[in-house]
């Protein structure tokens, strides 16, 4: 789909992308890394011509991308950066419609795509059509930057650390939609980051660059089990086995078969219900996490009021397509062995315990044959 | 809602309206146009001081009590009431000192009157803002309106009751009533296509000036050097090119082109609009955010489209604020192109300062000042206006 042969930028005397080659097929979201300075996003903007290469050639869809106006061709390609650049004289809607405009789309499909986008970011419509940029938040700017990237319907996003301005917790939401989003639309991807877990998280292929060149491109559980350099392997750090639990999401590896139970008036009535764990979920009548009970309370005669705990499913459970990785620092930081799993509605899906969280590193350590031992033990989970 | 602490501008503007009353000269009366006078007091308008002093006192009140909308309203209506009564007043006193005296006689506003006028128009401003601070329960903008509409029926009313009509400044006017609203005319022609042409070339350059680092220091450069000439000297700078040009070239001559007149006054003028108009261009296109032209570039807007729907819209608060300013510089100095024989209401001032005349050149002076403010409020407005939704603070 996209093709960098040899594409070399030079500054002056500096090199800032060397004979770069490269292929991104169709479908795939390939994400650029490196230092700061390695050319990354200098390669970015040569693919939509912000930049112009001092030589090579950049095929797009088997047309060289030279031959084509240059507006023609940033039209085609979907464009989002970490400032988002969203104009601030105009409406949520109109910000939208910025290239369905361009393209002179009708006014009613305009505004059809603009409510479309808006859902498959997770913002309503009714909310936000009218709103104005200064009115919105970081992540909310983020989410619209993203849906009007993808306002054209464009075969190929190219995108600049998109997350990069918002706060972890936002940020890690925002990749997970991300990657549900790629997961329904399955465009081609180019995404340039400095944060190697949404890299590992979020790419088909990681290409590593260093000065100008590309150092390694590969599959992420590739380069996690094989780095071809010290660069590499420092640059991916020395948590590996951890930082694969970034791929796996928590709705690959939980249990659907939580312990649950409905708020019942006395405590006999609620243990009877309960039997195999210590920990129960309570739900409500639409399977809503409410909160849980813990059963060693209930036995040591305390009331039934005084062994439930509230919960607030924001701190306390994670969505389907977390990754394992967020649910495991969930759990450490919580002190719990199990988190439960609730989707965006705040019903209760399921569970992840710690020893499921072990398996799927064992499992993808076996599946990669590579060896367990001296990652394991080296103090990584501490 | 109580407000505890009195209002500061309010009360400065009554202070300076009851020091004007008690001791300063309501008006003069002079033996002729141009001889010394003699300072009357208020004292001696009659039982009509009774309004102007009774809403001085109702305004000194009104400044410490009450909720903010009823003090602004207090305060608006007695100050438009002092400028009404002070205008009743002066009449009174001017039919008063001119029964007694010569035909030829002439009463002047004294210093008494115009302090105690601009201490009013102090507490009616100081009433208006209170309004618009509480917003809706101050009343809509349109009942705030009433107060302006108000104060010109009491000067209508003031003009009507006589004695005003004898005032030497009317009696200025009443001589020159042929010459004086086409001088105004001329004086906003002048002063108005000056500043389209400074727009026309301005904001152009100022576009330049944002794309080009050259064209930047060019323009802003030289258009700077142009404000630092004064105006006087600049327009004799122009004289004798003009006069060459238009001796050598007949048609240009025919076109009006001379070395005094319009014709010089106009390139003057519209050199002087040119400094704000480009810099606030200029300023207004280079504080866009980096991060909004890149977006639009990447997602494939052409240079002009980026200009025309991204950075002017962003941009045209600045410029306008730009216009504003060239517009209220250009009032004034449209006035001191009446040397090199441009007529306009400049040229009252210059046949006032001949003849020693003050209340000539105030029929002159009076004129651009009140030009000035309403260029200056309207295009503020206006420039409110223009500001796109999205951008507007509050």
């Amino acid at each position: 789909m996209i093709h960098l042969q040899g594409v070399t930028k030079r500054y002056g005397d500096t090199l800032a992308v060397d004979e770069l080659t490269l292929d991104v097929a169709e479908g795939e979201v390939c994400v650029l890394i490196g230092p700061s300075g390695c050319g990354k996003t200098t390669t970015l903007r040569m693919i939509n011509r912000l930049i112009t290469p001092t030589s090579g050639r950049i095929m797009i869809n088997d047309r060289d991308a030279s031959e084509l106006k240059a507006e023609e061709l940033r039209r085609s390609l979907g464009y989002a950066i970490q400032s988002v650049g969203l104009f601030p004289h105009l409406d949520v809607a109109a910000n939208i419609s910025v290239v369905p405009r361009l393209l002179g789309w009708d006014k009613p499909r305009m505004r059809d795509r603009a409510r479309e986008l808006l859902e498959l970011v997770g913002l309503d419509p009714e909310q936000y059509m009218t709103k104005y940029p200064s009115q919105l938040s970081g992540g909310e700017a983020q989410r619209i930057g993203v849906a009007r990237a993808l306002a054209a319907d464009p075969p190929v996003l190219l995108m600049d650390e998109p997350f990069g301005a918002v706060d972890p917790l936002n940020r890690e939401r925002l990749q997970g939609e991300f990657a549900r989003i790629q997961r329904e639309l399955h465009k081609t991807v180019v995404f340039v980051t400095h944060d190697i877990d949404e890299a590992i998280r979020l790419a088909d292929r990681i290409a590593i660059m260093r000065d100008g060149r590309l150092v390694q491109y590969d599959t992420p559980e590739a380069i996690l089990d094989s780095p071809v350099d010290h660069f590499v392997r420092d640059f991916v750090g020395s948590d590996r086995a951890l930082k694969r639990l970034v791929r796996v999401p928590v709705s690959d590896v939980m249990d659907t078969d939580p312990p649950v139970a409905r708020r019942a008036a006395t405590a006999e009535e609620m243990l009877a219900e309960v039997k195999r764990t210590r920990f129960v979920y309570l739900v409500d009548e639409d399977g809503r996490l409410t909160g849980w009970l813990d059963r060693a309370q209930l036995k040591g005669g305390c009331s039934v009021e005084d062994a439930l705990s509230d919960a607030d499913p924001h701190q306390v459970a994670v969505a389907p397509d977390a990754s394992l990785k967020e649910a495991l620092s969930r759990m450490l930081g919580l002190g719990f062995r199990s988190i439960a799993v609730v989707e965006s509605g705040g019903r209760l899906v399921g569970q992840v315990t710690l020893g499921s969280v072990e398996g799927a590193m064992t499992d993808s350590d076996d599946h990669q044959g590579a060896p367990v031992a001296p990652e394991l033990d080296s103090g990584d989970l501490a | 809602m109580l407000t505890r602490s009195p209002d500061r501008v309010a009360l400065t503007g009554a202070s300076i309206a009851l020091v004007s009353v008690l001791f300063l000269p309501a008006a003069s009366l002079r033996p002729n146009r141009l001889a010394q006078g003699v300072a009357h007091s208020w004292l001696e308008a009659g039982p009509v001081l009774a309004i102007p002093v009774l809403a001085l006192l109702i305004a000194l009140f009104s400044a410490f009590i009450g909720t903010r909308a009823v003090r602004g309203h207090a305060l608006s209506s007695t100050g438009v009431l002092l400028i009404g009564g002070v205008a009743f007043s002066l009449g009174s006193l001017s039919d008063s000192l001119l029964a007694k005296a010569d035909v030829i006689a002439r009463v002047s506003i004294g210093s008494g009157t115009w302090l105690t006028l601009a201490g009013a128009a102090i507490i009616a401003f100081s009433g208006y803002q209170a309004l618009s601070d509480v917003g809706r329960r101050g009343g809509s903008a349109r009942t705030r309106l009433l107060y302006p509409v108000f104060t010109l029926v009491l000067l209508g009313a003031a003009v009507a009751n006589g004695g005003l009509a004898e005032v030497s400044l009317a009696v200025e006017y009443g001589i020159r009533t042929t010459v004086f609203w086409p001088a105004v005319g001329a004086h906003l022609r002048l002063a108005g296509v000056s500043l389209m042409l400074g727009l026309c070339i301005g904001v152009p350059l100022g576009i330049l000036a944002a794309r080009n680092s050259h064209v930047r220091r060019v323009a802003l450069g030289l258009t700077g050097i142009v404000q630092t000439i004064p105006s006087l000297a600049m327009l004799g700078l122009l004289i004798a090119p003009l006069a060459a040009l238009s001796a050598a070239y007949p048609t240009l001559r025919e076109m009006g082109v001379r070395g005094i007149g319009d014709t010089p006054a106009m390139i003057a003028l519209t050199l002087y609009a040119l400094l704000p108009i480009v810099r606030n261009t200029y300023v207004g296109l280079a504080e866009v955010d980096p991060a909004v032209v890149d977006a639009g570039h990447g997602m494939g807007m052409s240079r002009a489209q980026l200009l025309w729907r991204v950075e002017m819209p962003l941009a045209l608060p600045l410029v306008f604020e730009g216009v504003r300013a060239g517009a209220v510089l250009l009032v004034g100095i449209t006035a001191v192109t009446a040397l090199v024989g441009a007529r306009n209401l400049g040229s009252f001032i210059f046949e006032g300062l001949g003849q020693a005349a003050p209340d000539l050149i105030l029929l002159g002076a009076l004129p651009i000042i009140a030009l000035a403010i309403v260029a200056d409020i309207g295009l503020t407005l206006l420039a409110n206006a223009v500001t796109p939704r999205g951008v507007r603070s509050a």
